[in-house]
């Protein structure tokens, strides 16, 4: 594990550098949970949940948007554009070990993600008083969860694919209308019949409904997507495994 | 001596192209050995498989002892490597990526200030690698490949796509790690750095080692000849006469003078001399060129060695 931490540092550093994933990891999410939170400042009729505002209803959304910024969109990018490059070529002439440079990768993935999420929640709890209801634990695992299994995903683009213009293309093609047919904004239950089993298949779909049971403190009785998150998580590490080249 | 590197019998494949066939050499400890041949001979296939990212498909491979396919993590603590196109983060600051790979080693030189001032990089310290000029960017990765202090520095395509004052610079620095006694393999596709800066060189072409001496001992070894190039005036004279001269293999006649070829060039430049006396012609604008390795190449191949 030699060279983890410096690593570790050395990327997150990197990734404050890095425009791009700034403003759609730490900056976005907490803009547009906050622009809307003013807008419908009142508590929304038919909205259900009692003493919630829609900062509070958008705030797992905006959760899971950090995550897929970073884990599903900034890193495949970061993975393909290092490879391209030659970074990755440079890093196996030293004795920088492979486990190593995933593991250091991925945590600070998880170091910036952290961030984003702090900051989102502090903006969102000075400005408009957001809760968790739920328990800080399962919040926290749930993240984390979900991190892994974007980050796999990415990280199954990012061997896929050549080039880093692919990766960028591509995470953002499924990313967009991924978003919309998540129970991100809108219920499943308006799409027809035919595609409501295509929509509880995605990815994100059990992230966004679990991290809102836990944000609003509902009884999460739908333990079995997290099955379906977890199946994604093997499949983007096994396509990862597979199809991993250093050059 | 003992040897740093040993190749015996190595083999690398790429589909129907044999990118490296049947090569067997040696690199002995504190040796600066060249391996030099058109772009596309094999020579950073060969120098990657010694580094130990490629695997070969055929023969064996030691160096420091240890096999790079099975021995890679023993192996890379004690080797500098400067890949063909070297990158690293592009936001990463030159000071910031000396500290992140000294952090990767056992043991590494202390103190990368040091490093910086070595490598003339104390201004630059704070810069970004992906705002450096092609002459510093080779810098700072040498610098990298130095960080650990390595018993064999790799440098592949060292000078390629630098210009003239950064090119001296590495045959400058080149010399500076000469003295530290490490040992030292490099490609390159220009001959005349060969010439200058190797100990021994070895010239490979279509994945194999055609030739491996001394500079000076492939010249020799070759029998290549040196030219004795001049005009003259007040005579009337065909090349013909002078081939009369003793160990002058051939003389030819160009427009504004004469070549001699010889393997001697004191013998044929006394011998030049008498004739012009005897048979009073006058000697202008002459000088001598030595072959060099090019001139090799051409020998062996047959093909000059151009891009």
């Amino acid at each position: 594990m030699r060279g983890l931490w410096p690593f570790v540092l050395a990327e997150l550093r990197l990734n404050l550098r890095n425009p791009a994933a700034v403003f759609w990891s730490l900056a976005f999410p907490t803009l547009w949970v906050s622009l809307f939170g003013a807008l419908f400042s009142e508590p929304m009729p038919g909205f259900g949940y009692e003493g919630l505002n829609y900062a509070n209803f958008l705030l797992p959304a905006g959760i899971s948007i950090v995550i897929l910024a970073s884990a599903f969109i900034g890193m495949p990018i970061a993975l393909t554009t290092y490879r391209e490059t030659g970074v990755l070529k440079r890093l196996r002439v030293t004795p920088l070990k492979t486990s190593t440079l995933v593991l250091g990768f991925t945590l600070s993935q998880f170091l910036f993600i952290a961030l984003g999420i702090v900051v989102l929640f502090l903006v969102s709890k000075i400005f408009f008083g957001v809760q968790v209801l739920g328990s800080w634990p399962a919040l926290l695992g749930m993240i984390i969860f979900g991190m892994f299994t974007f980050l796999a995903l990415g990280g199954a683009i990012g061997s896929v694919v050549g080039s880093w213009r692919a990766a960028a293309v591509i995470t953002q093609i499924i990313f967009i209308p991924m978003m919309f047919l998540s129970d991100m904004f809108m219920p499943i239950s308006i799409f027809p019949e035919w595609l409501q089993p295509i929509c509880q298949a995605l990815p994100l779909t059990p992230l966004n409904v679990i991290l809102r049971d836990i944000v609003y403190g509902v009884p999460i009785d739908n333990l079995w997507q997290l099955a379906i998150l977890g199946g994604w998580l093997v499949v983007g590490a096994v396509v990862t495994i597979v199809f991993f080249r250093w050059e | 001596m003992k040897s740093a590197i040993v190749c015996e019998h190595v083999v690398k494949k790429y589909g129907s192209l044999t990118a490296v066939n049947d090569v067997s050499f040696s690199v002995e400890e504190g040796e600066i050995f060249g391996l030099v041949g058109p772009n596309g001979a094999g020579k950073t296939t060969l120098i990657e498989m010694i580094e130990g990212l490629r695997t070969p498909d055929g023969g064996s491979i030691k160096a420091l002892g240890f096999d790079p396919g099975k021995q890679g993590d023993e192996l890379r603590e004690k080797i500098g490597v400067l890949l063909q196109t070297t990158s690293i983060q592009p936001d990463i600051k030159v000071k910031e990526a000396l500290k992140l790979f000294a952090s990767f080693y056992k043991h590494t030189v202390g103190d990368t200030e040091e490093l910086l001032h070595t490598l003339s990089l104390e201004d630059k310290a704070n810069s970004r690698f992906k705002k450096l000029s092609g002459g510093l960017k080779q810098r700072t990765a040498i610098a990298l490949a130095l960080v650990n202090d390595p018993t064999i520095l790799f440098l592949d395509e060292l000078t390629t796509g630098l210009d003239p004052q950064a090119r001296r610079n590495m045959w400058d620095f080149v010399d500076k790690v000469r003295k530290e006694g490490k040992t030292v393999f490099l490609t390159t596709h220009y001959m005349e750095e060969a010439e200058k800066l190797c100990d021994r060189v070895a010239i490979m072409d279509y994945g194999q080692i055609i030739a491996l001496d001394t500079p000076r001992g492939l010249i020799e070894q070759l029998g290549a000849e040196s030219k004795i190039i001049f005009s003259i005036a007040d005579s009337e004279m065909e090349a013909a006469g002078f081939e009369s001269i003793k160990s002058v293999s051939r003389a030819e006649k160009s427009a504004d003078g004469f070549t001699l070829f010889t393997k001697d060039e004191n013998a044929a430049l006394q011998g030049l001399v008498r004739l012009a006396d005897k048979q009073g012609f006058r000697l202008t604008s002459i000088r001598t060129e030595s072959p060099n390795l090019d001139d090799i190449f051409l020998t062996l191949t047959g093909r000059e060695m151009r891009e």
